[in-house]
């Protein structure tokens, strides 16, 4: 009896062993930084000596700052324009990638993953170069074919378009691999029994594939949604944020808020708004995820 | 006679069927790769080759120039700087998340508590460090780490992806062998160093490739914690060619082409652990 009792006392300390050096870095720099936010949201703190409780005034201050309605209405209405494509997109690659009429998979998987590797920055870079207004290539291209070249830079249509395409090039890939292990568990029995009914490629792919790819679906779906808000460094490679703020998303208006401005209280405001919505995102990703788990 | 006929044109339609979907899956693959490909072209052309019409993909004059001037900017120590992060990082990060992913699966039917204390990691995937930049400076100054190369590795190392790989991957292996190592009076830490740590060197090796990249990719830390130039890693020496007057591309395109080195080496040499790892856990930070 006493036996058991210290045995258990000896791996209690044994865990918390354990675990102690994840937690207390955990603690350090995620809840303590997690309370500090909501802590700084009510206050003036300039980040250096500043520090007064302001009540409310730094929410009431964001519900009537119009950038900050410009900079979360322009971060959903990026996100929504380019979720389909970082869908459809890998979708479509993971099928040739697993198709028996493409030879080389390997490679091809490969070729396309690379992109996977760049950070974000040097990813924006790479696109930018290719985009750049003078002398580069998209814009020779377009005079050769006898266009006029177009201010990739400066219209901030064109320069949402640029740091779109380089986001979705530096994603394709990891989505594709998601897409691939969705695809290989699939059950080749239904497939092939689809294909001796008479099924055509097509009618398989509408009524077998995408209906049991639901769930891989719906996880591309959700880590994309959220790599989408949170676009920052990408654009520092493409735009930095203009022209103006016509490319600015929200944790960049939060960083330039906070480390430009020097308005730590107002920025952790906004930063606590953009945690909602994360925290929606990750909750709506839990519920789902469960209930398909019980199926 | 007949049957046979349709046979070969089965076959002949199932050829053409993979010659041409080869063709576009291959098409697809040369423009995924093409602009690091002209990216690549580009950093050994000269600014006289750079700057002007028309273009070609491969450089006319090849020069290295571009090159030989960001390393006489100093870049031989932001790779020193990114290397130090990068493997330090991810030697704290492999440590720690296999011992805290052990516990969590070894003691899980004993103390009651172990699911709560992983269900505290998981708030770490509802949230993305990005939203939590500004206290975070504010505790790394507090902790007097700011413009330290530790205030911007010890922050991240604790991943709960890694946690939660080495977690699974320890809830797989049979409690017999860890039982069976107490029996022999092996202390609780040397069972796990010595009998299970051993068993798996699958999570580790996943693990480890992918925490380099991202230490080696990491930009807004970096950014916002390293002031002093002799502290930058590569990321932050790259962008700081990003100027208000705009791109000193000469200068960049290299940089650039330095800082993909390391992270295409290490993918083309382990990549089925990528693969396996993506498959795994969806690892993604």
């Amino acid at each position: 009896m006493k036996g058991s009792h210290t045995y258990r006392h000896v791996h209690e300390w044994a865990f918390w062993g354990f675990v102690a050096p994840s937690l207390v870095l955990f603690f350090l720099f995620f809840l303590i930084p997690l309370v500090l936010s909501v802590g700084f949201s009510f206050t003036d703190y300039d980040g250096w000596k500043r520090l007064n409780f302001v009540g409310l005034a730094n929410y009431a201050e964001m519900f009537q700052d119009k950038n900050f309605y410009y900079a979360l209405g322009r971060t959903f209405r990026y996100t929504l324009v380019n979720l389909p494509f970082k869908v459809f997109i890998p979708l479509l690659f993971a099928m040739l990638a697993t198709s028996s009429y493409v030879k080389g998979k390997g490679l091809a998987r490969t070729l396309i993953y690379i992109p996977v590797l760049l950070s974000a920055l040097v990813v924006g870079i790479t696109i930018n170069w290719m985009f750049s207004a003078e002398y580069g290539l998209v814009n020779f291209l377009i005079q050769k074919m006898g266009g006029k070249p177009l201010q990739w830079a400066l219209n901030s249509n064109l320069a949402t378009f640029v740091i779109s395409f380089a986001s979705n090039w530096s994603s394709a890939g990891f989505y594709m691999i998601i897409f691939m292990g969705g695809i290989t568990n699939i059950n080749r029995d239904l497939l092939e029994a689809a294909s001796i009914d008479g099924a055509n490629s097509r009618q398989t792919f509408f009524h077998i594939t995408l209906p049991l790819l639901a769930p891989t679906t719906f996880l591309v779906v959700l880590l994309s949604t959220i790599n989408l808000l949170k676009e920052y460094a990408l654009v520092q490679g493409v735009t930095q944020g203009g022209p103006g703020l016509r490319t600015t998303f929200i944790i960049q208006f939060i960083i330039d808020k906070g480390f430009k401005q020097m308005q730590y209280g107002y920025a952790s405001a906004v930063s606590f708004i953009a945690m909602i919505i994360f925290g929606i995102i990750a909750f709506v990703q839990f519920k789902v995820s469960n209930e398909g788990g019980e199926n | 006679m007949k049957e046979a006929r349709t046979d070969m044109g089965n076959t002949i339609h199932a050829r053409r069927k993979t010659l041409g979907m080869t063709i576009v899956a291959y098409g697809i693959c040369l423009i995924m790769v093409f602009p690091i490909i002209w990216l690549v072209f580009s950093s050994f052309k000269g600014a006289g080759e750079l700057f002007a019409y028309p273009l070609h993909l491969l450089p006319r004059h090849f020069t290295v120039s571009n090159y030989t001037k960001v390393f006489e900017n100093g870049f031989f120590r932001y790779i020193g700087n990114s290397m130090y992060l990068a493997i330090v990082g991810t030697l704290i990060t492999l440590v720690i998340s296999s011992m805290c992913g052990y516990a969590l699966a070894v003691y899980r039917f004993e103390l009651s508590y172990t699911n709560k204390v992983f269900a505290v990691f998981l708030l770490g995937t509802l949230i993305p460090g990005e939203t939590l930049t500004i206290p975070q400076v504010s505790v790394i100054s507090f902790l007097g780490l700011y413009n330290n190369i530790w205030g911007v590795i010890l922050p991240v190392v604790t991943t709960t992806t890694g946690i939660f790989l080495f977690r699974q991957h320890y809830m797989s292996i049979p409690l017999s062998f860890v039982e069976a190592a107490r029996i022999d009076g092996s202390s609780e830490f040397r069972t796990f160093a010595s009998v299970m740590l051993p068993l798996g060197t699958s999570p580790l090796i996943t693990l480890a490739i992918f925490s380099f990249m991202w230490r080696w990719n990491d930009y807004i830390l970096p950014l916002l914690v390293l002031s002093n130039q002799e502290n930058y890693t590569i990321q932050i020496a790259i962008k700081n060619y990003i100027g208000f007057n705009g791109v000193d591309w000469s200068s960049i395109l290299s940089a650039s082409v330095i800082s993909i080195i390391p992270v295409i080496v290490i993918f083309i040499v382990l990549q089925r652990y990528f693969m396996e790892g993506i498959a795994a856990a969806g690892v993604k930070e």
